[in-house]
């Protein structure tokens, strides 16, 4: 990436800030901060930035409210900061349309993978759809998706229609968490019931035990409690 | 007794009944004088006898007593009720005769026995209402010792580490340059360790409040336990990368109703204490068994094991004097009377079991009744 992209962290702790700032330039990112919601909407017009950081607890305004505002115009990809225990706040906070969220207290290479992970599928989606990655893969796993092929090992795993579509649905959005509402509504319909995930939850376990070594510490697919899926973000990308 | 009288002598001396205890009383003794006169004379038209009549009378009074507020109803009933009887229903009737042999000691003994009655009803009344509040300055008291217990130990565990942690930083910013490379990583590693343990006792108090806000029981959803104990891993690994833990769960799907975050904390808790406890290079071991409706998980460390006589006081939290307990900070501080709190809100258990390297803990949690979810 030759031209620097341009973030904006909306963060009224301090200390929090400084040291997203701090990393964030040093991985080469040009970087703008503001600490109300007012101000970061106001810079997020202005100076149209390729991503924003967003903690939801602002003083002035919610964050669910600027999330909402910016997406009435914009497609930027937004990453919120939130704290662990807001489960149905991260739920909420995705279904209104941010990309991403981390949870505090976070290392720097976490927030940097997820940066890229958003910058990354907001370019694809941007101008060249066909230009989606046709192969997930990651150690052993290969998803050929042209050829409806999973793969661990160089050895075909058979899944059952539904269990294809849950992994390559995971697998195209890989590395980016995927609530139990979106999923649902992608496999099952917009008529599914959305409040039982019980189903989707046994159709997860049996494609764990298919493709996971242990199914307790699982390589692939990840589960966020109260929240979704999320598949490591394939290999190959560059 | 002496007591009783003082707390009676006080009692009456405070202010006069209020209103609407009045009114509830003289309502209270109209209403059963009345009905207990009608009593009387159905009873004395058919039955020809004043001893039921002036059972029924006494009967009255007893009520009235039990049931208002102080003995004067109870005595101002009695009266009536010896007036009633004489005037009505003895010989002559319509009339007061107090001459007639044998009147008098009757009456008498009608007036003493339900003025003993309302006196002792009274007097019940009153020691049970003692009685109660004594129990409950008892249970506050006790409750305000709990408190007390856990603010001294929070207080003592939160201040080792933020001691450690100003003391690195001191020294790191005050001789920064005469520091060695090597020197100032590991400063500033001892401080990210110790934010990293204050940051999970935080954590834990948190998971108290969560627990101890309003009696309410927890919201506890359905989770497939490997995928609870699988973040619980990575959190843990997250935090502590160097350690080694070998998870073993059964194939079969276990749904359990829990409040996910909560078991997460108890299952990084655990994790954490035989991480720190074990001090050997062999892994720690997570194992899941299911066995008559509830499923248990163990987490087995290889370290010195815990002390016989420790074992059935450890998740209580009594703080353990600072020379018992090898390493000070990481003491098990809180960390497992929180977990049994949140075992125990969950309707499992938890104990702790030594092996022949090492220590045990296990907690068993009950499973979703209906398990229909098979493959």
């Amino acid at each position: 990436m030759n031209l620097k992209s341009t973030i904006i962290i909306i963060e009224d702790e301090k200390s929090i800030c400084n040291f997203i700032e701090t990393t964030l330039t040093a991985h080469n990112y040009k970087v703008i901060t503001a600490s109300t919601g007012q101000e970061g909407l106001s810079l997020i017009t202005s100076c149209f930035p390729d991503l924003i950081l967003l903690d939801l607890g602002l003083p002035d305004i919610d964050g669910m409210n600027i999330i909402k505002k910016v997406r009435k115009w914009s497609m930027v990809p937004i990453i919120v900061i939130s704290a662990r225990t807001q489960e149905q706040e991260k739920v909420l906070a995705l279904d209104s349309g941010s990309d991403d969220y981390i949870t505090k207290p976070f290392g720097t290479s976490e927030l940097l993978a997820r940066i890229r992970t958003a910058l990354r599928r907001h370019q694809q989606q941007g101008g060249f759809p066909a230009q989606n990655e046709p192969v997930y893969s990651y150690d052993d796993l290969t998803i050929d998706f042209s050829k409806r092929l999973v793969t661990l090992k160089g050895k075909e795993i058979h899944l059952t229609q539904i269990e294809y579509k849950l992994v390559s649905l995971l697998a195209q959005n890989s590395g980016r968490v995927l609530t139990y509402d979106y999923i649902i509504n992608h496999i099952w319909g917009p008529y599914a019931d959305n409040n039982n995930n019980q189903i989707l939850r046994v159709n997860m376990a049996h494609i764990r035990r298919k493709i996971e070594n242990n199914p307790a510490e699982p390589n692939y697919i990840f589960t966020e409690i109260g929240v979704g899926y999320r598949m490591r973000e394939s290999r190959q990308q560059s | 007794m002496n007591y009783l009288a003082q707390v009676l002598q006080k009692k009456e001396k405070r202010e006069p009944m209020p209103r609407h205890m009045l009114i509830k009383n003289i309502i209270l003794t109209v209403a059963v004088l009345s009905a207990s006169t009608l009593l009387a004379i159905l009873f004395f038209y058919f039955g020809k006898n004043t001893t039921s009549v002036v059972i029924i009378y006494i009967l009255a009074v007893v009520f009235i007593s039990r049931y208002s507020n102080g003995y004067i109803p109870g005595i101002i009933s009695s009266f009536i009720g010896v007036i009633c009887v004489n005037y009505v229903f003895t010989y002559p009737f319509m009339k007061f005769n107090f001459t007639m042999d044998g009147y008098p000691v009757t009456f008498l003994g009608m007036v003493l026995i339900s003025s003993l009655i309302s006196t002792m009803t009274s007097h019940l009344k009153l020691q049970n209402r003692m009685i109660q509040e004594r129990e409950k300055l008892l249970a506050e008291a006790e409750k305000e010792t709990m408190r007390a217990n856990l603010l001294r130990a929070i207080s003592h565990d939160l201040r080792t580490p933020l001691t450690g942690m100003i003391g690195a930083c001191n020294t790191y910013l005050d001789t920064q340059n005469s520091l060695s490379k090597r020197e100032q990583t590991e400063l500033i590693q001892n401080v990210y360790d110790d934010a990293n343990w204050l940051l999970n006792m935080v954590e834990n108090l948190l998971t108290i409040t969560r627990i101890r806000t309003n009696e309410t029981p927890i919201h506890k959803t359905s989770e497939l336990l490997e995928e609870v104990i699988s973040e619980a891993v990575l959190r843990f690994r997250k935090r502590i990368p160097d350690a080694d833990i070998q998870v073993q769960i059964p194939e079969d799907f276990i749904i359990i109703p829990m409040d996910a975050t909560l078991i997460e904390q108890v299952l990084i808790n655990l994790l954490e204490n035989a991480y720190y406890h074990g001090a050997s290079n062999h892994p720690i071991c997570l194992t899941v068994t299911v066995k008559n409706s509830s499923a248990c998980i163990k987490i087995r460390d290889f370290g010195q094991g815990i002390p016989a006589e420790k074992l059935e006081t450890i998740f209580d939290g009594s703080p353990s004097t600072p020379n018992q307990s090898g390493d000070s900070r990481k003491g098990m501080g809180i960390g497992l009377t929180i977990c049994r709190t949140i075992i125990t809100a969950h309707n499992g258990n938890i104990y702790a079991s030594n092996h022949e390297s090492g220590a045990d803990i296990t907690f068993c949690l009950p499973l979703e009744e209906e398990n229909t979810y098979e493959s």
